[in-house]
């Protein structure tokens, strides 16, 4: 048995002040190279889970479990700290807006040879950051990569931006690359080419990817396995693969059956009755119990059950729905 | 005004909304309760210190200091009132005008409000003493023509804003007259910014208005107003500090008070601090 | 067979660069599409292809530079100002943000009515509540919510309340404008049902502006794609989508999910 990369064990995420427990319990790992998925609706807690557990998140903290990176646990005491100490080596971001996340009045190669100084500590000015600048823009698939790295951002599309965004995160060769709704802005043709080259570079250099989004088609065709969160719960880790064949955990088909994807027709397509459940839920009940088809009085009453091994595959339904054969 | 009450975070907004509160009771019921005839001068009880007859002592002229408090507060606040309204009303008849007719007409009322801006109240000030006599309306007068702009301004950028809201698009498409337009779009969704404007400026007009009476330009001596009252008093400070402790005290609890809840509502109310 | 009711020809628009926002400018040209009596039609593109400018002309919410607009048999461009004013309760339209569409310091049910008001007064007030009830009854919502503020309300529910108010006019032909697009994912197969249901009890006629290829597959018979400020491809909303023949057409179904 291999060590995990990335080892969530019943972490739990408190807003600061009002310790609000806003996302409640969720045990999940990530091997090295693997593509992970993570989806849910807006306001579901995806980017709160994952932005403090980096230490991204200055209003939220770690208010429970463990998080182990390449095997070593982090410490509670001056957490944020410690994650932080990941981001720009081990773990990058790429973020959901390609508009705020470059600095507008830096190069472009400034700003890749600054993100190489940082990790690896190449000098700012050599000829081989540079180089080494002018290749990952180009791995990227930013035509003219030596023009590209004398200009600035604002003279590139969404899409050329957001190629930016990821030639800064690739250039410091993380083992973990997280991508949080990274096309949300973008068109379908340009979301589709950013995606699939990003999660193709991950590939080749055996990095992982969390590619975290609301859009679970997009996730079924791009990532290997995901996580779903609802009300700030963990509900399910399922492979892509039995999406739309199995038996499913009840929130995950019932999204699935809501989105119009292709080949389906009128007839497929299911809405789910009621509004979602934000983030903050708490572990007493299934949060989904109020739209769910199959819900009984046991999933009002019962604790969730939690993912505490992280294991690989993983239903939370208390009926027993979708659990990994 | 309970929901006023509700807005308060802290003590010391709560102490804001009281004076203020107490404040107007007094500009409108004051002259009920004021002990002594407010000008009526008394030079054998002349600069009387604080006591059981006179709570705040009497003026250099022997008038009661309380009782010119009491009706000053009208004076000095309907005054402000006044000058409120008038520049309120006209500013975003102004701007809404503007916002809406759009283009070129547009672009010079604003051109016109920024160069009106420009020149100082105070000049005004004298000018309209000047022509009208130094008195409380040319002080008045001075602040209509100074002040104008600024609401013309305010209400001309939130009025575009709203404007490019989708809601205008889909009233449009309903065939929604300018008026009602105005009255159920416009004025409502601007509401929240003024209010919060006018509150702010309470505490500078009536502030200018007690500046202009004191340097002399604004209300005249005999008059109760606080602006006044201090300058009549300048002459007693050493034996007499309560002459112009009290008006002095006055303004500045009224406009320190109108100041603090103006901050609290723009952060209660003003849609830009506030989510979605 | 009647006239049909929208019929755009050679119609164009250009648009200046606009300081600050965008750097370039922008031209919708040869824009010819018809909407006959009782077809739902779909017009997809990419952002910032022009699909809102065309809802917009469509709707007399904007100009046009050049080309004819002919509505049910007359131009538009000869319209009295009586005829104005009618038009605009026969054409109506459903933006897709739901939290900037309704006026939010008018209740739902005076939103709702408003149009009643104007373009049906004989209606009364009795007559003009029934309607507001039977509207919030028909797009789903409990038929006694209109005294309640549209902050009250979800995405999905001012959605409702804004299809409902655009309805209360009877109007022949709705504009949507991308009414799903910022919608969670749950609550947009929720509005997608409502809207076949619409289209299945009303008979309206509809143009369903969307850049989800899928959703306009799957409501629309017929189909205009644009890109750039042109229409590059037009048919049967199943043969478009099944076979295009253009290469841009091509390339968007490609990239979808
Ligand atoms: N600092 C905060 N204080 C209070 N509530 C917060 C705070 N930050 C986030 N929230 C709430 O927590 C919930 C989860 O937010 P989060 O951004 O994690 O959702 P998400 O799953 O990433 O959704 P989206 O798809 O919209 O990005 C939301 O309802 C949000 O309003
Ligand atoms: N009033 C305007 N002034 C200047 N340019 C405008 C104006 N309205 C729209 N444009 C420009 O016209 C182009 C097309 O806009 P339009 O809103 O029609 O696109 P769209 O296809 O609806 O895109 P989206 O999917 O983003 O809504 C855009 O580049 C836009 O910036
Ligand atoms: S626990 Fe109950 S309510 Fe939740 S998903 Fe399973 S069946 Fe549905
Ligand atoms: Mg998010
Ligand atoms: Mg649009």
């Amino acid at each position: 048995m291999t060590v995990p990369l990335l080892e969530l064990r019943d972490v739990t995420i408190a807003l600061r002040g009002s310790n609000r427990r806003m996302v409640t319990g969720v045990g999940l790992s990530v091997s090295v190279g693997e593509v992970f998925g993570v989806v849910g609706e807006s306001g579901s807690g995806k980017t709160l889970l994952t932005r403090t557990v980096f230490g991204l998140q200055d209003d939220t903290y770690l208010a429970g479990g463990t998080v182990s990176f390449a095997g070593r646990t982090l410490p509670l005491d001056g957490y944020m700290k410690a994650a932080r100490k990941l981001l720009g080596g081990e773990v990058g971001f790429v973020p959901q807006d390609p508009y705020s996340s470059l600095n507008p009045t830096m190069r472009v190669g400034e700003q890749i040879t600054e993100a190489l100084y940082l990790a690896k500590r190449m000098p700012m000015n050599g000829t081989a950051t540079r180089q080494a600048a002018i290749d990952v823009l180009g791995e990227v698939g930013i035509p003219e990569p030596e023009l590209a790295f004398r200009q600035f951002p604002d003279q590139f599309s969404g899409g050329m931006r957001q190629r930016i965004v990821f030639a800064i995160a690739l250039a410091q060769d993380p083992k973990l690359l997280i991508a949080d709704e990274p096309t949300t802005a973008l068109d379908a043709i340009t979301q589709r080419r950013v995606i699939e080259l990003m999660l193709d570079r991950c590939r080749t250099r055996g990095m992982a990817v969390i590619l975290i989004s609301h859009n679970l088609e997009l996730l079924r065709q791009s990532v290997d396995r995901l996580a779903v969160l609802y009300g700030g719960q963990l509900h399910n880790i399922a492979e892509t693969a039995a999406i739309g064949h199995h038996t499913i955990h009840p929130y995950t088909e019932a999204l699935f059956d809501c989105i119009p994807s292709k080949g389906k027709t009128l007839e497929d397509i299911r809405a789910i009755r009621g509004e979602p459940a934000g983030a903050g839920f708490g572990l007493k009940g299934c949060a989904f119990a109020s739209r769910c088809r199959y819900a009984e009085p046991i999933c009002v009453e019962s604790d969730l059950p939690l993912n505490s091994a992280a294991q690989n595959g993983f239903t939370a339904c208390l009926l027993g729905r979708g659990a990994p054969q | 005004m309970s929901t006023l009450w509700t807005y308060a975070r802290s003590n010391i907004e709560r102490t804001a909304l009281i004076v203020a509160a107490l404040v107007i009771l007094m500009a409108l019921f004051g002259g009920l309760l004021a002990p002594f005839d407010p000008l009526k001068i008394d030079f054998r009880s002349k600069i009387l210190p604080p006591s059981p007859e006179h709570w705040l002592g009497t003026d250099g002229s022997g008038r009661d200091v309380l009782s010119r408090l009491l009706v000053g507060a009208q004076m000095t606040l309907a005054s402000t009132a006044v000058v409120l309204v008038v520049v309120a009303t006209f500013g975003c008849a102004v701007g809404i005008f503007s916002a809406l007719v759009g283009g070129a007409v547009d672009n010079m009322l604003m051109r016109l409000a920024d160069v009106w801006l420009g020149f100082p109240p105070l000049i005004l000030a004298l000018g309209f003493a000047a022509a009208l006599g130094a008195s409380l309306e040319a002080a008045i007068w001075a602040l209509i023509f100074s002040w104008w702009p600024n609401y013309a301004r305010l209400t001309r950028m939130v009025t575009v804003d709203i404007l490019s809201r989708k809601f205008i698009a889909s009233a449009d498409a309903l065939g929604v007259g300018t008026g009602a337009k105005i009255f159920r779009y416009i004025l409502p969704n601007a509401f929240d910014v003024l209010i919060v404007q006018v509150t702010l400026d309470i505490s500078a007009i009536m502030l200018a208005i007690s500046g202009l009476s004191f340097i002399g330009v604004g209300a005249q001596i005999p008059l109760p107003e606080w602006g006044a009252m201090i300058a009549d008093g300048r002459s007693y400070v050493a034996n007499g500090w309560w002459i112009v402790l009290a008006p002095g005290l006055m303004i500045f609890l009224t406009a320190f008070s109108f100041n603090i809840i103006g901050d609290m509502l723009r952060r209660e109310l003003d849609p830009t601090s506030r989510r979605r | 067979m009647s006239a049909p009711l929208v019929m755009l020809q050679d119609v164009a628009k250009s648009f200046g660069r606009r300081l600050l926002v965008q750097n370039r400018s922008f031209t919708l040209s040869g824009i010819n599409i018809t909407v006959n009596r009782g077809e739902v039609v779909g017009i997809l593109g990419e952002s910032g292809s022009g699909k809102s400018t065309v809802a917009n002309i469509i709707t007399r919410l904007t100009s046009y530079d050049a080309g004819s607009y002919v509505y049910d048999g007359r131009d538009v461009s000869g319209y009295l100002k009586s005829e104005s004013f009618g038009f605009k309760s026969k054409v109506q339209i459903v933006f897709q943000d739901p939290y900037g569409s309704l006026n939010p310091r008018v209740t739902v049910a005076d939103s709702i009515g408003e149009g009643i008001k104007l373009h049906q007064p004989q209606l009364g007030k009795t007559g003009r509540e029934a309607r507001v009830r039977q509207l919030l009854d028909e797009v789903g919502l409990p038929p006694d919510c209109g005294d309640r503020y549209p902050r009250e309300f979800s995405g999905g529910q001012r959605q409702r309340i804004a299809i409902a108010r655009a309805l209360a006019v009877e109007p022949e032909l709705l504009v949507c404008d991308e009414p799903l697009s910022s919608l969670d994912v749950s609550i947009q197969a929720q509005v997608l049902e409502l809207f076949v249901k619409l289209i299945r009890e009303r008979h309206l006629t509809i143009v369903f502006i969307s850049h989800d290829v899928n959703v306009v597959r799957l409501i629309c018979d017929r189909v205009y794609v644009m890109h750039e400020g042109r229409i590059v491809e037009e048919g049967r909303a199943h043969d478009v989508l099944t076979h295009p023949q253009n290469e841009y057409t091509e390339r968007l179904l490609a990239a979808v999910y």
